[in-house]
């Protein structure tokens, strides 16, 4: 019953993909029937995934290519976990998308876009679904491939060219790792089976690394985030909300599944994760201070939240480690619990913002303004987000950043000081990346939806169409009732943790906002009255009063200015040779991207280098290149007979 | 839920609500004192909140619905926090109110709304409020997080219920390092509360605007609701200072005399933190913005330093 729930929900995406495809014609019909078919399986594998999560596992045998190479699947409680994140957030994208892409230029692209989704979505399943290696590489590279072909819908900018250049190359050194560590892996065990019993110190650790680039990547970990803030700002809204939301999970499931099922920690790789975790959560807050695309601002909070994830993932490694399994449950549930609570705020800010993206048709925050007069209902929703990844009770994000804090907090029963000491150190850098979070949701939301309009795009921005509200409003309500009754939810699964009720101090909120409310109603008179923002009495306000968010954030680019490091650019020219008289200058001031100029841009030159070195061989007459291919030959037959 | 616990919720936040315009007063009258003049009556703060809500509310026209609605999630998240500090008598269960976190981020919460609010008129004053507060509270956040955590790590829990509760057992002569944690609690008590040197509450000027620049659009009843959130604030962290460093007179139960008792002994503690405060805030120059940051990190090792003692030791 329940493998035929997500069999179905498997060959619906299938379906739909191949509707999409085969009849690609210019109408509307067709996506929509491909998102009704997407949202139809979504439901299936929500259902099917949640009787598992609280049930028994399955294992389902879909296909035997050749002997000890088949597609199987295994679904436990962890992997049923990520299928309802999946599902959840692929349901609401879908129904989202049925407003969306209207926006898109052309049916056809539409259409291949809904299609590319189906197949992207069931992708991901596969990957997490996955019982051996063979399969888990078979989906990982379809999903890298249908995002990239998502991600590539407006191919003709080049922004988004810029981007898929990156995004291709990342993935597929992703890929590469992955390959690795399943040869490694089939060395050791003879099979593709996900396991690695008895093998040496030294084998662990090399397939830890793999996997820990493999995944790393694709998580988008500082330093090999670089595709990450490019490829969610030029894809389509809906694919930026799955890709950040889901597919980033993804990688953590990969990691998580890899660190509790196949591997024996040790302890350097937890201070390791810790410590990537760390600067990325940090560093990825303090790139979204700073920047006015709205959606590369979401792309970095990604990266930072993977951080606080990661973090939850290294404390979970140490902890075991130390034999501490109540705390190392607790810092594994935080981290899988943020996974699941950032994949819905995340996508619900991404699917507002692209709202927001197409009612004003820019995607600098410094031309919007004023946004929640006219778009209400994406403004309230929009806010649930952003209190949510601010980590702000009572909503989601909140309890897994307590889940976290709870553990650095209760850390003390170690016997080792100096990891206490690194544990103290990455729990201010915890503190210090929540709260800026929080400084750049103000500044987002302040500048995006309140005050006057900055433009006058902003000034005529509509409200967008019904389905584009439900989808994210579904997630909104997810964030909060997640963030209330979390405690109780986790006790229905079976885990107990020592953490404050939620949904009491939700009841004492609604009595005391209901008590002031009513004593202030009660005693205080009903008078009130409109008038212009005081401004030193000047009468006509106009929106270049208004803070800017390169203003909102400036006093946070001084003090973080050894990370903002910029490069003055000045040029002048004078009219005389003594320098008196000043003809005419240039100045600029850049943000140097660091990890681009110094790590990137060095790499694909040297890269660039040895194949203009390689293709000076290739280009010649033919004579040479007979002359290779029986060096070649040549060489192969010494290797056979040296072999052999 | 017990009763026990919802008396508790009733007493503690009434209570704290009821004395908060009182430290106000004070703090007001010391600096006044130091500075030669009469000052204020002690009861000026309850006068003038009450004065503002018998007044009407001006809005802008460019305000929406979250200047409106910020007062009363200001206040109601503040009284929420205000369960998390008992003031004066510690309840037997605790449901998880007393958790660190969440009474930090619930006063984050009032914060963040606060700055929205700031944002919302479209004013260049209350975006360069906000823009400054979100700043600062960022930048003092990890000071606040290790200090607690040395809280944490030195009672071993992590519930402020049971911390002050431990305290109350055996003095903090037990336990020297509380001394140290209490004067970074004080810091963090100036800072939180926008005092000298770090904000100026008395002045309106673009220098030195940060807390209050951010109301500056409100008026009425909602101006009252934010000043008096912004007082039960204060109190509730002189009560988590007070309670760690100076536990004395904190009722064990909840019975009519020993919770007069408990009362009348905060008042008079607060009252004395109050006056140092003000002396305090008298004896300082307010630090050019740029300058604070450095008085944190001095704040950040300072702390960081007692917790590696403690792991060493």
């Amino acid at each position: 019953m329940i493998a035929g729930l997500l069999l179905g929900g498997g060959f619906l995406l299938l379906a739909a993909a191949l509707t999409g495809i085969v009849f690609n014609h210019g109408s509307k019909k067709v996506w929509q029937g491909v998102l009704w078919l997407v949202i139809a399986a979504a439901l299936c594998l929500l259902i099917g995934s949640l009787q598992i999560f609280f049930g028994n596992p399955l294992d389902i045998s879909l296909w035997n290519i050749a002997s000890g190479l088949d597609i199987a699947f295994h679904l436990d409680r962890l992997a049923s976990f990520f299928v309802i994140i999946i599902s959840l957030i692929s349901l609401c994208v879908a129904v989202y998308s049925l407003g969306y892409n209207n926006h898109i230029s052309s049916n056809e692209r539409a259409n291949l876009l809904s299609a590319f989704m189906a197949v992207f979505i069931l992708s991901m399943i596969g990957v997490v679904a996955s019982a051996n290696t063979f399969s888990l590489i078979f989906f990982w590279e379809i999903m890298a491939l249908s995002s990239f072909f998502l991600m590539m819908n407006d191919y003709q900018e080049s922004f988004t060219q810029r981007a898929g250049i990156y995004y291709f190359v990342l993935t597929q050194l992703s890929t590469v790792f992955l390959m690795l560590m399943a040869v490694v892996m089939y060395i050791q065990n003879g099979s593709f089976a996900l396991s690695l019993s008895g093998a040496s110190s030294v084998i662990q650790s090399l397939v830890f690394v793999l996997a820990f680039l493999a995944f790393g990547i694709k998580a988008g970990i500082i330093p090999l985030h670089k595709w990450l803030p490019y490829a969610h700002s030029a894809s389509p809204s809906n694919v930026s909300a799955l890709m950040s939301g889901v597919m980033l999970k993804v990688a953590i499931y990969g990691l998580v599944r890899f660190l509790m099922d196949v591997l024996s920690p040790e302890m350097w790789w937890g201070v390791g994760i810790l410590l990537f975790g760390a600067i990325s959560a940090l560093l990825g807050v303090i790139y979204a201070l700073k920047e006015h695309d709205l959606k590369t601002l979401l792309a970095f909070h990604s990266i930072e939240n993977i951080g606080i994830i990661l973090m939850g993932i290294g404390l979970y490694v140490i902890f075991g480690l130390y034999g501490l399994d109540t705390l190392a449950m607790l810092a594994l549930g935080s981290a899988l619990f943020h996974s699941l609570n950032h994949a819905i705020f995340k996508s619900l800010l991404f699917m507002t913002a692209g709202s927001v993206v197409i009612a004003v048709g820019d995607r600098n925050i410094e031309k919007m303004g004023g946004l929640i007069k006219l778009m209400p209902y994406t403004s309230v929703i929009f806010l649930v987000g952003a209190v949510s990844i601010s980590a702000l009770p009572p909503f989601n994000g909140f309890m897994s950043e307590l889940m976290l804090f709870e553990s650095f907090f209760q850390s003390f029963s170690l016997a080792e000081s100096s990891i206490k000491i690194l544990l103290f150190s990455v729990l201010a850098i915890l503190a210090l990346t929540s709260a800026l979070a929080a400084a750049c949701f103000v500044k987002a939301f302040g500048t995006v939806f309140l005050a006057m309009p900055r433009s006058q795009e902003a000034a005529s921005a509509k409200e967008v169409s019904k389905s584009m509200i439900i989808g994210p409003a579904i997630l909104a309500v997810a964030c909060l009732v997640l963030g209330l009754f979390a405690v109780q939810i986790f006790s229905v699964a079976g885990y107990s943790f020592d953490l404050p009720d939620m949904s009491l101090v939700g009841l004492v909120l609604v009595i005391f906002g209901v008590l002031v409310f009513g004593m202030v109603r009660l005693f205080s008179p009903r008078k009130s009255r409109r008038s212009e923002t005081w401004a030193c009495g000047y009468v006509r306000p106009t929106p270049r009063f208004e803070y800017t968010a390169s203003g909102f954030a400036e006093p946070l680019f001084q003090i973080f200015r050894l990370i903002y490091r910029t490069r003055h650019y000045n040029e002048r020219s004078y009219e005389d040779n003594q320098q008196a008289i000043f003809k005419q200058g240039k100045s600029a001031i850049h943000t140097i991207k660091f990890f681009d100029e110094y790590i990137y841009l060095p790499v694909a030159g040297l890269f660039g280098r040895i194949s203009r070195f390689i293709s000076r061989l290739q280009d010649v007459d033919l004579g040479s290149h007979i002359l290779y291919s029986f060096i070649t030959v040549l060489l192969v037959i010494l290797a056979a007979r040296w072999l052999w | 839920m017990s009763w026990n616990l919802v008396l508790y919720g009733f007493i503690n936040t009434a209570l704290a609500l009821l004395v908060s315009p009182l430290f106000i007063s004070l703090i007001k009258k010391v600096k006044a004192y130091a500075q030669g003049r009469v000052g204020p009556p002690i009861l000026q703060t309850y006068y003038q909140l009450y004065k503002l809500f018998k007044k009407e509310r001006v809005y802008s026209y460019q305000t929406s619905f979250i200047i409106r609605l910020t007062p009363y999630l200001s206040l109601a998240f503040m009284m929420v926090a205000s369960l998390s500090v008992p003031l004066v008598f510690i309840p037997a269960a605790d449901p998880g109110l007393g958790n660190i976190i969440l009474f930090l981020y619930l006063m984050v919460m009032s914060r963040f709304f606060m700055a929205l609010s700031g944002l919302d008129a479209g004013s260049s004053f209350g975006g360069m409020g906000s823009s400054r507060e979100m700043t600062l509270s960022a930048i003092i956040e990890p000071v606040i997080i290790i200090v607690f955590g040395a809280l944490a790590y030195v009672l071993q829990t992590t519930s402020l219920f049971d911390m002050f509760g431990q305290v109350r057992e055996n003095s903090f002569l037990s336990n020297p390092s509380l001394i140290l944690t209490g004067i970074s609690l004080f810091i963090i008590l100036i800072v939180e509360t926008s005092r000298i040197p770090v904000d100026n509450p008395e002045t309106h000027l673009e220098l030195t605007m940060i807390h209050e620049a951010m109301t500056l659009e409100y008026s009425g009843p909602d101006l009252a609701l934010i000043e008096l959130s912004h007082a039960l604030k204060q109190t509730l962290l002189m009560g988590v200072l007070l309670n760690i460093v100076a536990p004395w007179g904190l009722a064990s139960e909840p019975a009519a005399g020993g919770i007069a008792v408990a009362f009348l002994a905060f008042v008079i503690k607060g009252s004395l933190l109050a006056v140092g405060v003000g002396i305090f805030e008298s004896l300082m120059a307010k630090f050019r913005l740029f300058r604070v940051p450095g008085l944190f990190m001095l704040a950040f090792f300072f702390s960081f330093i007692t917790v590696i003692f403690k792991f060493l030791a």
